[in-house]
């Protein structure tokens, strides 16, 4: 764990260093009122709309979500498989994570089919 | 003693990734140029070579602003957060083959035998550990989109992010296939097993080919494809950069950031496609050795007959250049696509990521779990025992 | 060192998780929970449990939280964040909690046994060996579960925004 925080804190004092290098040896930040709005291609920026919100990253973010966890099951799947097959239980958990993954399979086919990933 | 070592080495390979990435943008811009039939960068010292320093100095320089933020502290986080990630998973990856050094006598201290890894941290659980940390660099998006205050980014950021993570689906799944075949998840480990001649067991009997070597992209062809794709799009790089295109969104996420800050991202991205190129070596192109030629007990042989002592850090020094160079070819790679292929449009990148890889790797996956259930059965001779 | 280590990032957890329920935007509470994920993460490092930390990292640090802060990150915040006062209340509950936790952690340090057992049991291969003995019942449900959330999320999300 000592060399990962080490690394880490390496990393991030790098990127620090330089802005601080920035922050003290560039010309200082003076906001005028056309640098502090936000860029919006030279255009006077309009009030921002109050449509609706857009669902579809609130649903991707979930079915990310559950894909996610069922392939983090399969890691130990993966691991564990050749020791099964070596003590003769292979079929048993061939069985057991086929019916595992048709149940992936059935979700996968299931939201591809119900165009829930419509991006247009 | 032992962390003095180990912090000098960690230090070592950040600033070597670090100090790599300038050369790699003189490089991008260089190779994408010739292929496109003009030179690039080359008024700037020979060959161009000064441009990289001109690259570092001038966004240094430049003013630090961050008036439009509308929040300050997580604007100035997000550049940070670029660059942790792929620096976190360039520490885990084996750049040789670790150094045996037997006790010897110094300056009237001991220093028992030594394993010296050549990399930062020599981890049992490499793979996982890298689908983790990479997983982390979707926050760096959306911090940098949210805090610039501007609805264009945000909505960038989140396009961004969501690509990210689709394509982290397809990622994870084919590197299930390839750790069916090797059965660990030690890269380390991983090198090792590839090390070796091409052996597999076909219907009951063991077939070695002795002139292949034990390649990962051998017994998965099909995930090795899968997962550059992906590489490609976790990265953010053409044929996947959308988020960062000019002309879509104005300039995505980092659309309010200018100077050092920018760079800084940049860096991160570059940082992404130099762990992609490792990754790739690693898993499926033997990362250090290449047999038969240059495996660690070849050379080592080679080495012991006329160097005796210093057999074991010729060797380590000859794998390393073996995986420097297949590391600069896949790196190459990155900057051909780059120069090829148009850019996919984000509903079709989004259907790429679901309805084609997703599958693709989940058929990879079981195929191999099938296909390895059968060949054991035939050796066996029946289910059980 | 270790032990350095594990004060250092039980001290990143417990103020993350502090400023969590502390902080007035909802965004920065959820960007918080990340940070104390990732400290927590590089706990179960420490107790050997590697391959824990890094499905902590992948499925909670790494997709749940993103999830939050994504969904979050569309929102305008104004109405939340003026309703957010600082109560006594507030400060009672939380030192409630962290009271309590602390009495029972102190309890269990005092009366428990203090060893921490095999630390083989969390390897990958033990997991997947107790996932498909003990709990295979346990790991078929979630399956089940797992499709059952994505056609709920589906349909939910479906109904009104037929143009979307």
């Amino acid at each position: 764990m000592a060399p990962i925080l080490f690394l880490f804190f390496i990393a991030a004092g790098f990127a620090a260093f330089l802005i601080g290098i920035s922050i003290k040896f560039a010309p200082k930040d003076r906001p005028t009122d056309i640098k502090a709005s936000s860029y919006e291609c030279g255009l006077a920026p309009d009030p921002p709309p109050s449509r609706h919100i857009p669902v579809k990253f609130y649903r991707t973010a979930i079915l990310f979500i559950i894909f996610d966890i069922e392939i983090i099951f399969m890691y130990p799947f993966a691991l564990a498989y050749r020791d099964f097959l070596a003590q003769g239980q292979g079929l048993y958990i061939l069985l057991v994570m086929g019916v595992f993954l048709a149940f992936f399979l059935l979700g996968l086919w299931w939201e591809i089919a119900s165009k829930a990933l419509k991006w247009t | 003693m032992e962390t003095l070592i180990n912090g000098t080495k960690i230090l070592v390979i950040f600033l070597s990734m670090g100090s790599l990435v300038p050369f790699l943008v003189w490089a991008e811009r260089r190779t994408l140029a010739l292929m496109q039939s003009r030179l690039g960068p080359n008024r700037t010292g020979p060959l161009g070579l000064l441009q990289i320093l001109a690259d570092l100095v001038k966004p240094l320089m430049k003013e630090d602003f961050a008036g439009q933020a509308t929040h300050k502290g997580l604007f100035y986080l997000a550049p940070l957060l670029a660059i942790i990630p792929p620096a976190l998973v360039f520490g885990a990856i084996p750049f040789s083959h670790p150094l045996i050094l037997p006790s010897f006598e110094f300056l009237g201290y001991a220093f028992g035998p030594y394993t010296f890894y050549f990399q930062g941290f020599n981890l049992n659980v490499g793979v996982v550990f890298a689908l983790g940390v990479s997983s982390l660099s979707a926050y760096a998006l959306l911090i940098a989109g949210w805090s610039s205050g501007n609805k264009y980014s945000l909505l960038g950021a989140l396009r961004a992010a969501a690509q990210t993570i689709s394509y982290e689906l397809a990622l994870s799944l084919a590197l299930v296939g390839l750790i069916l075949v090797f059965n660990t998840l030690d890269f380390l480990e991983m090198v090792k097993i590839q090390s070796g001649p091409l052996t597999f067991s076909f219907f009951g009997s063991e077939k070695t080919i002795p002139f292949l070597p034990g390649w990962g992209i051998f017994y998965q062809p099909v995930g090795a494809f899968l997962l550059f794709i992906s590489f490609l799009a976790e990265s953010n790089r053409v044929p996947f950069d959308l988020p960062e295109a000019e002309g879509e969104l104005v300039a995505g996420y980092h659309t309010e950031y200018g100077g050092i800050k920018l760079i800084l991202f940049y860096i991160g991205e570059y940082a992404h496609i130099m762990v992609a190129s490792a990754l790739m070596v690693t898993f499926y192109f033997g990362g250090y050795t290449f047999y038969p030629f240059l495996t660690e007990d070849s050379l080592n042989g080679l080495f012991q007959a006329r160097m005796g002592e210093w057999a074991g850090l010729l060797t380590s020094l000859a794998l390393f250049i073996t995986f420097l160079v297949k590391f600069f070819l896949f790196l190459f790679v990155f900057m051909w696509i780059r120069a090829t292929l148009p850019r996919f449009r984000y509903d079709q990148l989004m259907d790429l990521g679901w309805k084609t890889l997703l599958p693709w790797a989940f058929g990879n996956a079981v195929v191999t779990a099938v296909v390895i259930f059968i060949f054991d059965f035939f050796k066996r001779g029946s289910f059980f025992g | 060192m270790d032990s350095l280590i594990f004060y250092f990032l039980s001290s990143v957890l417990i103020f993350s998780a502090l400023r969590v329920v502390t902080h007035k935007n909802p965004v920065y509470g959820a960007l918080y929970l990340a940070c104390a994920l990732v400290a927590l993460a590089g706990i179960f490092f420490l107790l050997e449990a590697h391959f824990i930390a890094g499905v902590q990292l992948v499925v909670y640090a790494g997709a749940v939280i993103v999830l939050f802060v994504m969904v979050l990150m569309l929102f305008d915040l104004k109405a939340e964040k003026q309703l957010w006062k600082i109560s006594p209340f507030r400060w009672a509950s939380v030192a409630f909690v962290a009271g309590l936790t602390l009495g029972v952690t102190l309890l269990e340090g005092l009366l428990g046994s203090s060893s921490i057992g095999d630390l083989g049991f969390f390897s990958a291969k033990h997991i997947a060996r107790l996932l498909f003995t003990k709990y295979v019942l346990a790991f078929e449900v979630l399956g089940v579960l797992l499709i059952l959330i994505a056609v709920g999320v589906v349909a939910l999300t479906r109904l009104e925004r037929e143009d979307d």
